[in-house]
């Protein structure tokens, strides 16, 4: 039996530097062009004026349409897009956020939600979800009268879209195939889970910063409701049209991100 | 479409770095909501009126931002008003009405705590313009890539503020063009045109810019974006004397405050 000279081994080649960047232009499957493109989208749309709802002093944001559907767009990555866009705009106009400098955790918040219900990580979109509705209960403002009814309009549907199963199911298979009829109910029920997470986040924000007493919350709440469903319409409106446009367009979004 | 005024005054506010307004304005955001007593807070709002002052910042700012905000002031004024529930009375008005918790009179304490809310919400909302308007925005970038915020988060941001003209352009464009078509965007006109005139002027935007997007991403791609080397800046900023005085003046308040609200200070 010989044994070998150390000298004489040649050492096995080095596999070539993997360069990986390419990976690092996209978040959560989603390319940081698009993010980019969003987040100025979400700027401009700060700079219109907000539309007012006949009959009440509440207003339809076009911020808040974006928000709504931005989940459907961009998937989780829709949260970044929204914090990038919201982080600009609240420095650059920031009359269309009442929580201040944190006003960008809202429609962080309502991206987040509603993208992780679309990407099917319903687990984490149900445990934000209930982050978000346990920081309203936390502040002992909310143990006043009445004030568990001030997240349930939304909240409660947001959590049953995201919790049952058959109806999660029918909803994200709606969206995706983009089916004639139900895509319109479908839309509109991922839009209330993203204007939920974004309504209860400026809820509780405004609540911790301005000790608002229920006198305020519970007897305006019918007013709310129906400000907040015009604005989720408005928004279904909105996002049937881009989803659409954007599978015709063959544009990226995230629906394609899921079938790759 | 409102335009954006990105200029920024020359004052000795500017001459800060970036980070030094960064840390310093955060500290007076986390101190307005730490107390909530109105002399307090009327001391943080001293500060920062000093401050845009010193930024020469024109006042019809502040009174334009406050224009937004009257309807929330009011709402928060009145609120406190009637419902906090206070001690000293000063004015009856009715007998107490429980079903609403009204106590019948309105109380010192109940003003004074109304007035505080009111003034939180001032210094909230002139705090984040104060940013801005002394600090051109690729020094600001610069500050939260220096702060450690993710690059890509960054560079999202920049490039966002960057298409923003762009962005702007194309919406006047569509707009143009949906008037062709019939769909008007006067302000006086009844809602559910005005929110067809949203919709039409949306959904061509974003369908538009995502077709952008393409170009972007494949100018990110041939200049490498994402390679693992080290990121060099064409800015730079550097701490001045007078940035770590102000750190150091920032922190001291900050402590001060914190041990204040421990001792049960600042709060009504």
């Amino acid at each position: 039996m010989s044994t070998q000279d150390p000298s004489n081994i040649v050492p096995p080649a080095q596999p070539a530097q993997v360069r990986t960047y390419k990976a690092r232009g996209r978040i959560f499957g989603m390319s940081i062009a698009v993010m980019s493109i969003w987040a100025a989208m979400y700027i401009a749309a700060s700079a219109i004026p907000a539309l007012p709802v006949p009959g009440m002093a509440g207003m339809i944001t076009v911020n808040a349409i974006m928000t709504a559907i931005s989940g459907m767009v961009l998937g989780p990555a829709a949260a970044i897009a929204n914090a990038a866009g919201g982080i600009v705009s609240m420095i650059l106009f920031p009359y269309g956020f009442s929580a201040g400098p944190l006003g960008f955790l809202t429609v962080t918040m309502g991206g987040l939600v509603a993208g992780l219900l679309f990407a099917n990580k319903w687990v984490w979109a149900a445990v934000f979800e209930l982050i978000i509705i346990g920081a309203w209960f936390v502040n002992p403002q909310s143990w006043q009268t009445g004030m568990w009814m001030v997240p349930l309009p939304y909240s409660a549907i947001a959590l049953l879209v995201i919790l049952v199963k058959p109806l999660r199911d029918w909803t994200r298979r709606s969206i995706l195939t983009q089916h004639k009829v139900w895509m319109w109910p479908a839309v509109f029920l991922m839009c209330t889970v993203g204007h939920a997470a974004e309504f209860m986040t400026t809820n509780t924000l405004v609540n911790w910063m301005f000790n608002l007493s229920w006198q305020y919350w519970v007897p305006t709440l019918p007013y709310w409701i129906m400000v907040d469903t015009v604005v989720i319409l408005a928004s279904t409106i909105v996002g049937v049209g881009v989803l659409i446009g954007l599978k015709k367009a063959r544009l990226p979004n995230y629906a394609d991100t899921l079938e790759q | 479409m409102m335009n954006i005024d990105m200029r920024t005054r020359k004052s000795p506010m500017q001459k800060l770095d970036g980070r030094t307004k960064l840390i310093a304005l955060s500290v007076i955001f986390v101190l307005v909501l730490l107390f909530s007593h109105p002399a307090y807070i009327l001391a943080l709002l001293g500060v920062v009126m000093v401050i845009w002052w010193s930024a020469k910042l024109p006042l019809q700012t502040i009174k334009d931002l406050f224009k937004y905000f009257l309807v929330i002031a009011v709402i928060i004024l009145v609120v406190q008003i009637f419902f906090y529930p206070g001690q000293t009375e000063l004015i009856r008005l009715s007998n107490p009405v429980p079903a609403i918790g009204f106590s019948g009179f309105i109380t010192l304490e109940g003003i004074l705590f109304g007035v505080a809310m009111v003034l939180r919400l001032v210094v909230i909302m002139i705090v984040a313009p104060l940013m801005v308007l002394t600090t051109p925005l690729p020094e600001l970038m610069l500050a939260l890539v220096k702060l450690k915020i993710p690059y890509r988060f960054a560079f999202i941001m920049t490039t966002a503020l960057s298409l923003l003209p762009s962005i702007q352009s194309h919406a006047a464009i569509i707009q143009q063009a949906q008037l062709c078509r019939g769909i008007t965007y006067d302000t006086a006109g009844k809602f559910f045109t005005k929110l067809r005139a949203s919709v039409a002027l949306l959904v061509p935007l974003i369908l538009g810019s995502f077709r952008d997007s393409q170009t972007l991403e494949i100018a990110m791609s041939s200049r490498a974006f994402g390679a693992p080397v080290k990121r060099t800046f064409l800015l730079d900023s550097q701490f001045s004397k007078i940035d770590y005085l102000i750190l150091a003046v920032t922190i001291a308040i900050l402590v001060t405050g914190i041990v204040l609200r421990i001792l049960g200070f600042g709060v009504y």
